[in-house]
């Protein structure tokens, strides 16, 4: 038989309900696993066996009973207080909203996944675990905040994990790794228990392999079924300026044909504020962490990280106030433009995953440090707080994963997973089941 | 010490942070990126851009969900 973590997260629910294998047996398989294939990557640096093993034996006959899943380290467990990429523990110990999901759920907590140091940057190439390496190159950005999650999982060591993203940090990474990554509308599901838990931009959700194990650890998360088979035929809003502009062209054209293979209605359209979404976002983004960084933390800091917040605070207020204003107008034409299509797409990134010794992408503009050119691509879903997925849609020739990111109505999240689950029949799977070197596949 | 340095170590000597030689020049490169973006932002017309009053993220601007 295989091995349980080659199955999908939908596989290994339905065979441990079955009967056909021991939860116990894809645990330790499980751990095993990670012990393998994660010193390249440190995506997973903490496991806990034994609270694992305790969380097993507790678990009920839910949907994910005994399926082991990673959650990103900004999480109350009952055992371990998040850490938010760093050295120091943000939150005591406790149960988060998350944590009873996945609980009542039956799942198994196997380890908390790394990310990028207060969750500040797209690349996670800063972290206190080390810089989180990419399964498709382990010398290149596995992503951020969220890379953790998403390299664990496209190296196949656990089928499904919890990212948050509240600038991208969950499309980001997936697009990365070559995963399907969904952040849901904010508020959708609780954030209580989680070291932003203030954050007006942020929202978890499933990081998995292909849209059907997302939309299965996404009901668990939300507590609520997201009900498929809604109509194939969408219509599909082009944003052109500035989500298709300076662009790394591999990345445009994989995008483009896999919107033109959809067989979708593309329409071209504007949306009033877009051109200033990029800085809106992070200033919002930004200023609303500042006040919880205080002169230890500070001082404790990653030197890099330690002089960004020294430049984040002399912003001036104006351009908060500014920001959100940009952020009324987008919410109001956002409102228009989802009356006239079902769904937006554009590329998740601008460029493939960039290398963790020097995380700067090459555009048609110049050189970059990656997370300029991300966030413009990832915070207007933040700062409009409607749900947005990135969908695996080519390999890139620098051999990493292409994704396009697709967003919709606030609470529409069955849209954006039937969307992927077309995208994934009419390329007949060919990037959600792609193996990277790292999970077996030839280099 | 040009008008950046300046500006930085005085903003942060009034607010009691230190900075020193690799502060700066973190500082310099962040806006180098995005310096320029925020000031078109600072110097965007936005007469008529009304706020948003209780923003909830969650939902359409609550003056849109009546209409």
């Amino acid at each position: 038989m295989s091995h349980p973590q080659d199955l999908s997260l939908v596989q290994q629910a339905a065979a441990i309900a079955s009967g056909e294998i021991d939860p116990r047996e894809v645990l330790d398989a499980t751990l095993d696993r990670i012990r393998e294939r994660d010193p390249a990557l440190r995506s997973v640096p903490v496991v806990f066996p034994e609270e694992s093993r305790e969380m097993l034996d507790g678990a009920p006959r839910g949907p994910l009973h005994g399926v082991p899943i990673g959650v990103k380290d900004m999480f109350r467990l009952p055992w371990r207080g998040p850490r938010d990429g760093t050295a120091r523990e943000q939150l005591p110990p406790g149960e988060s909203a998350v944590y009873r999901r996945l609980h009542e759920a039956g799942a198994v907590i196997v380890g908390v996944t790394n990310m990028h140091f207060w969750g500040g940057g797209s690349t996670g190439h800063v972290s206190a675990y080390g810089p989180v390496g990419n399964p498709w190159d382990p010398a290149r950005c596995g992503g951020g905040s969220s890379g953790g999650s998403a390299a664990a999982v496209g190296a196949r060591m656990i089928a499904g994990a919890v990212g948050v993203d509240g600038g991208g940090s969950i499309r980001l990474p997936a697009a990365y790794c070559g995963i399907t990554g969904l952040k849901f509308t904010y508020g959708r599901i609780p954030l209580q228990g989680y070291t932003h838990e203030f954050a007006s931009m942020d929202a978890a959700g499933p990081m998995c392999r292909d849209a059907a194990d997302a939309r299965l650890l996404g009901e668990v998360l939300a507590g609520a079924p997201i009900p498929a088979g809604g109509p194939s035929a969408l219509r599909i809003g082009i944003v052109r300026d500035p989500f298709w502009t300076d662009l790394d062209p591999e990345v445009q054209r994989a995008c483009e044909d896999a919107l033109e293979v959809s067989g979708w209605t593309l329409q071209e359209m504007e949306i009033t504020g877009a051109e200033h979404a990029q800085i809106a976002a992070v200033a919002r983004l930004t200023l609303e962490g500042l006040q919880t960084i205080d002169a230890d933390a500070l001082a404790d800091a990653d030197p890099i990280m330690r002089a960004l917040v020294k430049y984040e605070k002399l912003l001036p207020a104006e351009l908060l106030v500014r920001a959100d204003l940009i952020r009324a107008r987008i919410r109001r034409a956002l409102l228009g433009a989802f009356e006239r299509c079902d769904a937006i797409a554009w590329p998740t990134v601008p460029a493939p995953a960039p290398a963790i010794e020097a995380p700067v992408v090459e555009l048609p503009s110049g050189q970059h440090p990656a997370d300029a050119p991300n966030v413009r691509q990832s915070g207007f879903g933040n700062l409009a707080g409607v749900p947005g997925i990135s969908v695996p849609v080519g390999l890139h020739s620098t051999g990493v994963p292409i994704g396009l990111q697709l967003q919709a109505a606030w609470g529409r999240e069955s849209v954006l997973l039937d969307a992927a689950e077309h995208l994934e029949r009419v390329t007949e799977r060919a990037y959600v089941d792609a193996l990277p070197p790292v999970a077996g596949a030839p280099a | 010490m040009d008008a950046f340095e300046g500006f930085v170590r005085a903003g942060l000597d009034l607010r009691g942070i230190p900075a020193d030689e690799s502060d700066v020049a973190v500082m310099r490169a962040a806006d180098a990126v995005y310096g320029p973006a925020i000031r078109r932002l600072l110097d965007a017309d936005l007469a008529g851009a009304m706020p948003e009053v209780g923003l909830d993220p969650s939902g359409p601007p609550r003056e849109l969900r009546e209409a």
